[in-house]
């Protein structure tokens, strides 16, 4: 209950071992890639590609300079380059590149990092937070960053008349009471204590931009400066030169291609007309590595896909049927049919990689018997129900179909009813019965503030029991880490056992690259390339 | 001959009336709205308001629809929902790239079509026909995706590496000024109608070279170039003319998914994306050019039969 152990998980000492850490992994996961590769091209009585990628790869080296061709999923007329606006993928990276955000979780989740904080310190309670700048930071256009910059960008996220994408995240932060200490200090008051600020604000959508900030010529702090941005089509960064981080970016000019069509992603990689993509389909894999030019990179991640039942209406408000409908799943069977293996199964819990993550609740099994008697308990035998999904995720529209299936098993009859995204997100929107979504990676707190709080702006399952309520409030304002994990666990024992989840699985994201290129990592975070940050990668130094 | 022609005219502006208040309604049928569609996942009630606002999506939809239809009458198309930009900058590029695929296209399809129908019935039962006739057939039975998904295979990323595998386009260049983007998708749209074309055209002709005109014209010795270009040609082409005019029309929509296939910069995507953003004055100008080119292709592939067929044309006189 020391100031110290409070400040503990802030430690930029162990960050920095933690990043290093991640580094090596993603090296090893690179080699992996390698390997796999030249296996491929043995078969063929080839294996000249790739050169030696056992040295290659335990030290890579890279060389600075080059131009890196991405190719993103998706886009459209509707892309923007706004710091504050990321909705799509490729809104998303463009984001994590060209704008930073006060502190960020690595990509390999175990550490909020310092970006363009030095230190963000909670007072004596956890209702007021100092954030420290670093010194000499400057944005593209030369100006340093300040204060000033810090307030701005905060009031323009949580902007009551346009609210951006953070405002969600971070909308109980006190606009009146956001004080400049001094040039490179902002004291920030919350309307309440909650110990897991610094997660809430550390999202790459919360992005530091200049007080004369014009998202029509856009100037943050990221590695890479604005080029040029068309619409659904490309957009080109070149390096920043005064950017905080020594040596970085590597590569000279960076250029992100949208790509609506899967297949056109991957004949772009194929063809050689882009030198990395994100989010290859998991049948692709084997034709991607069977290239002695290509490598693929696979990480697992905290991203779940659940079906969200609303606890507040029939026949989901019986709570027997939710717990029904939990045991219906044959998890295994979902990650090969729906992944082709690439995921981990779930237990109805979220957030995996936080240390308070109830990994000692008992795994559920698919038990068709112990369902149909809940149901039949609850008066729901020969149970009909409607399942509205969409394409909205990869994975999506397909694990819809297999727990159909599946309820089958159970005496449930689900009828699937496949809608476009636009009527997903129409009128309907967290309001539906019975449906699906897609979270990334996020520590416990926050993602309880997203979608499991009565005022939270994502609360799909209209979840709202007092108790855990009660738990949440407690925990925010406790600053004790082992107390806070005891109370967090009775609040995850209540969703394990009443809640209106169904999380089967986690998710793993795939991207393939070029076999000249090094640096990637592996992301538990849930974005592609590990977090996204194209300063980490670079040509190989021997190509 | 004036009188149809301004009789087709005016039928189909007519249709596309009708067609664009069809399209209104099934937009407006559809579920959600521009704030909605764009904000996707992130459509938190209070965001949504501020977009609605930002886009001036509160006016009535018939006010919006009433809004673009003046905007046709005096060219202007209005303002996407979606952007805030003017439909005709969004969609000036594109429409050229667009039509420069499918003139390409067809410039091709046509005459190879005609010629390889021709030889086909003067080969009529040799191996040439068959061989001819099979590969028309499985063509035909492809879906133009899987086709184009073939050619991508073959020629940019499995066997050879001769053409780029997608049509990349810096923003602002056209397609024209760099023609290598066109060669796939273009060859797929000429694989995809050449055996519709070619067959008709085998099919008329064999019936040509059997009427009893053309075994006179042999017996009175005129040379076989003579009797297949100036004699029987000309009858057998009127089937082909409407064929080929509805595989124009075809492509003029059938272009969405070889384009997507392609990553062509053209309509396709931007009508793909329009509906998914409920853009109602982009997914009527999209629909309403591909309704135009229809309509206009049926009218002129008429005034071609007329043309070609001296009954008809000696009637319409």
């Amino acid at each position: 209950m020391t100031i110290d152990s409070r400040l503990e998980w802030l430690d930029p000492v162990t960050r920095r071992q933690v990043l290093r850490g991640a580094m090596a992994g993603g090296a090893a996961l690179a080699a992996g890639g390698f390997l796999g590769a030249c296996g491929g091209g043995d078969e063929g009585g080839g294996g000249d590609g790739g050169g030696s990628p056992a040295t290659g790869t335990a030290n890579q080296k890279l060389r600075t300079g080059g131009t890196l061709r991405v190719g993103a999923t998706g886009g459209g007329a509707s892309d923007t380059i706004d710091a504050h606006r990321p909705t799509v993928d490729t809104d998303i990276m463009r984001c994590w590149n060209l704008y930073e955000s006060l502190a960020v979780r690595t990509p390999d989740f175990s550490e909020l990092q310092m970006l363009l904080a030095e230190s963000i310190e909670p007072g004596r309670t956890p209702q007021t937070w100092t954030v420290r700048l670093k010194p000499d930071l400057t944005f593209h256009n030369g100006k340093p960053v300040t204060a000033d910059d810090v307030i701005f960008s905060l009031r323009r996220i949580v902007d009551p008349d346009d609210p951006k994408v953070g405002a969600a995240s971070i909308n109980y932060i006190d606009e009146q009471r956001l004080r400049k200490m001094d040039d490179r200090t902002v004291r920030i008051t919350l309307q309440f204590p909650n110990a897991g600020f610094p997660d809430d604000l550390g999202q790459y959508f919360n992005a530091i931009v200049p007080t004369d900030y014009d998202p029509e010529n856009p100037v943050g702090t990221g590695p890479f400066q604005y080029q040029s941005f068309t619409a659904g089509q490309e957009s080109t960064f070149t390096k920043f030169a005064g950017y905080w981080e020594n040596g970085k970016p590597y590569v000279d000019e960076l250029v992100i291609l949208d790509f609506p069509e899967t297949t056109a992603r991957v004949n772009a990689l194929l063809g050689g007309q882009v030198d990395a993509i994100d989010n290859l389909p998991a049948a692709q894999i084997d034709a991607v590595r069977a290239n002695p030019n290509l490598a693929v990179l696979i990480s697992e991640t905290g991203a779940w896909q659940p079906f969200t039942m609303r606890v507040d209406q029939a026949p989901f408000d019986d709570v027997r049927v939710r717990q029904a409908f939990r045991l219906i799943v044959d998890r295994q069977q979902m990650v090969d049919q729906v992944l082709s293996g690439q995921g981990t199964i779930a237990n109805d819990l979220y957030a995996r990689y936080d240390p308070v993550y109830a990994s000692d609740l008992p795994q559920r099994q698919q038990d068709l018997e112990q369902a149909r008697s809940l149901l039949r308990q609850a008066g729901r035998e020969n149970l009909s129900v409607e399942l509205v999904t969409a394409p909205v995720f990869q994975g999506i529209v397909e694990a819809a179909q297999v727990f159909a299936e599946q309820a089958k098993g159970a005496g449930v009859n689900v009828r699937v009813r496949r809608v476009d995204s636009g009527t997903f997100y129409g009128d309907n929107y967290l309001r539906w019965t019975f449906a699906q979504d897609f979270w990334a990676s996020r520590v416990y707190l926050s993602q309880v503030a997203q979608g499991d709080l009565p005022d939270s702006p994502f609360n799909e399952t209209h979840w709202r029991e007092p108790r855990f309520i009660d738990l949440i409030q407690q925990a925010r304002a406790e600053v004790d880490d082992a107390k806070r994990k005891d109370i967090l666990h009775e609040a995850q024992t209540m969703q394990y056992e009443q809640g209106g989840y169904i999380i089967q699985y986690f998710s793993n994201i795939i991207d393939a690259h070029s076999a000249r290129l090094g640096g990637f990592v592996e992301a538990k975070s849930g974005f592609p390339f590990g977090n996204y940050w194209f300063k980490n990668i670079g040509f190989l130094a021997n190509t | 001959m004036r009188k149809l022609v301004v009789r087709r005219l005016a039928l189909g502006v007519l249709t596309l009336w009708l067609i664009s208040l069809v399209v209104f309604a099934a937009v407006l049928a559809l579920p959600g709205d521009a704030a909605t569609a764009i904000l996707g996942r992130e459509a938190t009630p209070d965001r949504v308001a501020a977009l609605r606002d930002q886009l001036n999506l509160d006016d009535s939809v018939v006010s919006q629809y009433l809004q673009w239809l003046g905007g046709v009458l005096t060219g202007s198309f209005g303002t996407s929902a979606a952007t805030q930009e003017p439909v005709r900058d969004l969609l000036s590029a594109r429409v050229g790239n667009s039509a420069f695929l499918v003139l390409v296209a067809s410039l091709v399809a046509i005459p190879l079509s005609i010629g390889l129908g021709v030889w086909m019935a003067m080969k009529r039962d040799k191996p040439v026909d068959h061989v001819g006739s099979t590969t028309t057939l499985v063509l035909a039975a492809l879906p133009e995706f899987v086709i184009g998904i073939g050619l991508v295979f073959i020629f940019a990323t499995g066997v050879f590496n001769w053409f780029p595998a997608v049509s990349l386009l810096p923003p602002g260049e056209k397609a024209w000024q760099d023609p290598q983007v066109v060669v796939l998708p273009a060859a797929t749209l000429v694989l995809a109608v050449t055996p519709y074309i070619s067959r008709i055209m085998r099919g008329s002709m064999v019936e040509v070279l059997e009427s009893e005109y053309v075994t006179m014209a042999r017996l009175k010795g005129l040379s076989e170039r003579t009797v297949i270009w100036r004699h029987a040609v000309p009858n057998a082409i009127v089937p082909a003319i409407q064929v080929a005019a509805l595989q124009l029309a075809w492509m003029a929509g059938g272009v969405v998914v070889v384009e997507s296939v392609f990553s062509y910069p053209g309509i396709g995507a931007a009508l793909v994306d329009a509906v998914d953003n409920r853009d109602m004055p982009v997914v009527q100008t999209v629909t309403m050019l591909a309704a135009g080119v229809y309509v206009l292709l049926n009218l002129l592939a008429d005034l071609a039969t007329i043309l070609v067929t001296p009954k008809l044309r000696t009637a319409a006189r």
